[in-house]
C-alpha cells in the first residue's frame, strides 16, 4: 500500500496552526544551524584559501609594531621571494563610522601583480571590461596618485560611481592638514578566493607616504607587514627562516609565516567562539527535536480513535507507523527545508551585513546537505513515538477512545 | 446454504484489576450466507465481543472462530489486518468516520488497501456514496452531516471494497426513529440485492425484528434462537 499523502495533508491542514509554528519553529532552527556552521565554515575556508606561496612578514612584537621600509629590498634579495608588497592598516570610514570597511596602502605596481590569483579586477576607468578592465585600471592607478581600485561590494552599497572621488576620515593617520583623504576610483575588483571580501579598498603606498610624511607623531613612518610571493617551488620554510634570520638583530626582529598561518591567527583569536557558536547550533536543533517530537505525539494521541479505525478497515501496523512517519516526516523536510533555504538564499544579503569581519561568507553545498539531514532526522526520531504507540494500539481499545 | 461464520466452544474472559470476567463462555455459533443476523441482550452479555471476536478485533481465549473459509483463530496477528480487509465490513454506533476527511474520502480508505488506482477508488467510493443515496454530500464532511447521513457514509464505506460479511454494533444506537428505519431499510437492501451477510448488534426491536434470525445472548451464554414474526 502506497502512503496515503492525503490523509497525511489532511492531518496537517486540521491543525494549521499547530502544523505552522511548528515548521516555523524548525525552519528558524535550520537556519539558524546553517548559518552558525557557515561562520565556521568560512573561517576554515579562509585559512586553506590563502595562497600556499605567499608569506607575511610582520613585527616579532606585534603585528601594531611597524617594520622599517628599508626591509624590502633585503627581503626582495632572499633566495626563493619572487615579490613583496608593503601592505599598511588605514582603518578609516566613509561617512558612517559603523559602516565599517578595510582600507589598506600598498605598492600598487606591484600588489596587484602578486594577487592576480586573488582578486579580479572587472571594471576599468571608462567602463572597460575583461583583460582590458585590469590593464586600463592599473594604468589609470599609475597615473593617478589618489587612485584607488575598491571591491564591488563596496560600489553597491555605497553608490559609488567610477572615476568618483570618495573622501575617508582617518583615525590612524589624519592628514597633516586634518582634512579627509580623498581617492579617485579608477577600478572595480571582485574577489576569486574567499579569503578576500569584495569590501575593501586598495590605494596607492606613494600616496600614503607622501601625505603622512611631516605628520605630526608619523617622522619615522614603516609598513604593517611586508606580502611576499615566493617563486615556483621554493621552499617555504627555508624562505622563512631566511628572512627572519636577516633581522635578527633588530631593529626590528621579524616573524614570517605562510599567509595560511597568518590568517589562523585571526581565527584563534576568536578562542572557542566558533565551537561555542556550533554547539548553540546543535543545542537549537536538538530544542526544537523536543517540539516537534511533543507535536507528534499529541496529533497521535489526538488520533487514537482515528488510528483505531483504520486498524479496524485494515491497516496494518506498518501501514499506520507509515503515516505517522510521512506526517512527521513531511512537517521536519518542508519546515528545516525552509530554514535551510532561507539561509542560502540569504547568503549574499548576510554577506553584506557580516562584510569585512566574514569575506567571504557563504553556505557550503556540504552545510545544505546536513541541513537537510537534519531535518530528515528530526522527522524520522519524531515519527518514532507515534508510530510504536499506534502498533501497540489494540483496535477495540482505541475505538472506545475519546481522541 | 454455507456457513460464513462459524465459532466453536469459544470462550473469552477479560482480566479487570486481579478479577477475571467470563465474556462468554463455550459459545457455539453459526451464520450462513446472505443471512442478516441480529445479536441481541442485556448490557455485557458478549454481544460485541463476538462481533470483535467475528472481525479479528480482539483474540479467544480457546475455541475455533472460522470465518469467510479462514480459521481466524489460527491467523497470526500480522496477517489479521490484510485479511479483514477483504472479507468484513464494519458500522459503528458511533460511526467512527475520520472527522477531516470528506464522506468521499472516508468511503475510500478501506479502498487505499486494495490494488486500485486512485481514479478507480474514487469511481468505486461515489458508486458506494450512490448505494447509499449521498452522492450529493459526497464533499462534506462528517461534521457538516446529520447523525442519520453519518452513519449511511460508514455504512457505504463498509461495502465500498465489497466484503463478504458487514457487522455492525448498535447501527441504530444514535439516530432518531426515522433515520434508524432508514438504515434498516437500506441494510435489508443492500442484503437483498448484493448478498451481503449482516451481524448486528442491537438492543433495538426494530433492528431485531428485520433480522433474518435473532441469537439472544444472556452472560456469556446463547439463550435463544428465532426468527422474528
Amino acid at each position: 500500500m502506497s502512503t496515503p499523502w492525503f490523509l497525511v495533508r489532511k492531518h496537517l491542514a486540521d491543525h494549521w496552526v499547530r502544523s505552522g509554528l511548528t515548521m516555523a519553529a524548525l525552519s528558524l532552527a535550520l537556519f539558524l544551524f546553517c548559518f552558525v556552521t557557515s561562520i565556521v565554515t568560512t573561517l576554515d575556508r579562509a585559512i586553506s584559501s590563502a595562497a600556499a606561496n605567499r608569506l607575511v612578514v610582520q613585527s616579532a612584537v606585534s603585528l601594531f609594531v611597524d617594520l622599517p621600509l628599508d626591509y624590502q629590498p633585503k627581503i626582495n634579495a632572499v633566495p626563493g621571494v619572487e615579490d613583496t608588497s608593503k601592505m599598511q592598516w588605514f582603518g578609516g570610514y566613509h561617512q558612517d563610522e559603523s559602516q565599517f570597511f578595510a582600507q589598506f596602502a600598498v605598492d600598487h605596481e606591484r600588489f596587484f601583480e602578486m594577487y592576480a590569483k586573488d582578486i579580479s579586477i572587472t571594471e576599468g576607468p571608462n567602463g572597460e571590461t575583461g583583460e582590458a578592465a585590469r590593464d586600463a585600471a592599473l594604468a589609470a592607478l599609475a597615473a593617478e596618485r589618489r587612485g584607488t581600485i575598491v571591491g564591488s561590494g563596496l560600489m553597491s552599497q555605497f553608490d559609488w560611481q567610477m572615476g568618483q572621488t570618495v573622501p575617508i576620515e582617518a583615525k590612524i593617520f589624519p592628514k597633516p592638514d586634518g582634512s579627509a583623504w580623498d581617492f579617485v576610483i579608477v577600478g572595480v575588483y571582485e574577489p576569486i578566493k574567499t579569503n578576500v571580501d569584495n569590501r575593501t579598498l586598495w590605494f596607492r603606498w606613494d600616496y600614503f607616504l607622501e601625505t603622512i610624511t611631516g605628520a605630526e607623531g608619523f617622522g619615522d613612518l614603516g609598513t604593517g607587514v611586508f606580502m611576499v610571493n615566493m617563486e615556483p617551488g621554493a621552499d617555504a620554510a627555508a624562505v622563512t627562516s631566511s628572512i627572519d634570520a636577516l633581522f635578527a638583530n633588530g631593529p626590528q626582529k621579524t616573524v614570517t609565516t605562510t599567509e595560511q598561518a597568518f590568517q589562523a591567527t585571526f581565527v584563534a583569536m576568536l578562542g572557542s567562539l566558533p565551537e561555542y557558536m556550533q554547539s548553540i547550533g546543535g543545542a537549537i536543533v536538538f530544542a526544537v527535536l523536543f517540539s516537534v517530537v511533543n507535536t507528534m505525539l499529541l496529533a497521535a494521541r489526538q488520533r487514537t480513535r482515528s488510528s483505531g479505525i483504520l486498524k479496524a478497515l485494515g491497516f496494518s501496523n506498518a501501514a499506520l507507523a507509515r503515516l505517522f512517519f510521512a506526517e512527521s516526516l513531511f512537517l521536519s523536510v518542508l519546515g528545516g527545508g525552509a530554514g535551510v533555504a532561507f539561509a542560502k538564499l540569504s547568503e549574499q544579503s548576510m554577506r553584506q551585513t557580516l562584510g569585512p569581519n566574514m569575506p567571504g561568507y557563504g553556505v557550503e553545498w556540504s552545510t545544505i546537505a546536513l541541513g537537510i539531514g537534519i531535518a530528515v532526522f528530526v522527522g524520522i526520531v519524531a515519527g518514532l513515538g507515534p508510530a510504536w504507540n499506534a502498533s501497540r494500539l489494540r483496535p477495540v481499545d482505541a475505538l472506545r477512545s475519546e481522541g | 446454504m454455507s456457513h460464513v461464520i462459524q465459532l466453536s466452544g469459544v470462550t473469552r474472559t477479560y482480566r479487570r484489576g486481579g478479577e477475571s470476567l467470563c465474556v462468554l463462555d463455550n459459545l457455539d455459533l453459526t451464520v450462513e450466507a446472505g443471512e442478516i443476523v441480529a445479536l441481541m441482550g442485556p448490557s455485557g452479555s458478549g454481544k460485541t465481543t463476538i462481533l470483535n471476536l467475528i472481525g479479528g478485533l480482539d483474540r479467544a481465549d480457546s475455541g475455533t472462530i472460522t470465518v469467510a473459509g479462514e480459521t481466524i483463530s489460527d491467523l497470526p496477528e500480522r496477517r489479521l489486518p490484510a485479511w479483514r480487509a477483504r472479507h468484513i465490513g464494519f458500522v459503528f454506533q458511533a460511526f467512527n468516520l475520520v472527522p477531516v476527511l470528506t464522506a468521499r474520502e472516508n468511503v475510500m480508505l478501506p479502498l487505499l488497501l486494495t490494488p486500485l488506482s486512485s481514479k478507480e477508488r474514487r469511481k468505486q467510493a461515489d458508486f458506494a456514496l450512490e448505494i447509499v443515496g449521498l452522492s450529493d454530500r459526497a464533499d462534506h464532511r462528517p461534521r457538516q452531516l446529520s447523525g442519520g447521513q453519518e452513519q449511511r457514509v460508514a455504512i457505504a464505506r463498509a461495502i465500498a471494497s465489497d466484503p463478504d460479511i458487514v457487522l455492525a454494533d448498535e447501527p441504530t444506537g444514535d439516530l432518531d426513529r426515522q433515520s434508524a428505519t432508514d438504515v434498516m431499510d437500506l441494510l435489508g437492501r443492500l442484503n437483498k440485492e448484493l448478498g451481503k451477510t449482516f451481524v448486528v448488534v442491537t438492543h433495538d426491536e426494530l433492528v431485531g425484528s428485520r433480522a433474518g434470525r435473532v441469537l439472544q445472548l444472556d452472560k456469556g451464554v446463547l439463550v435463544d434462537s428465532a426468527q422474528p414474526a
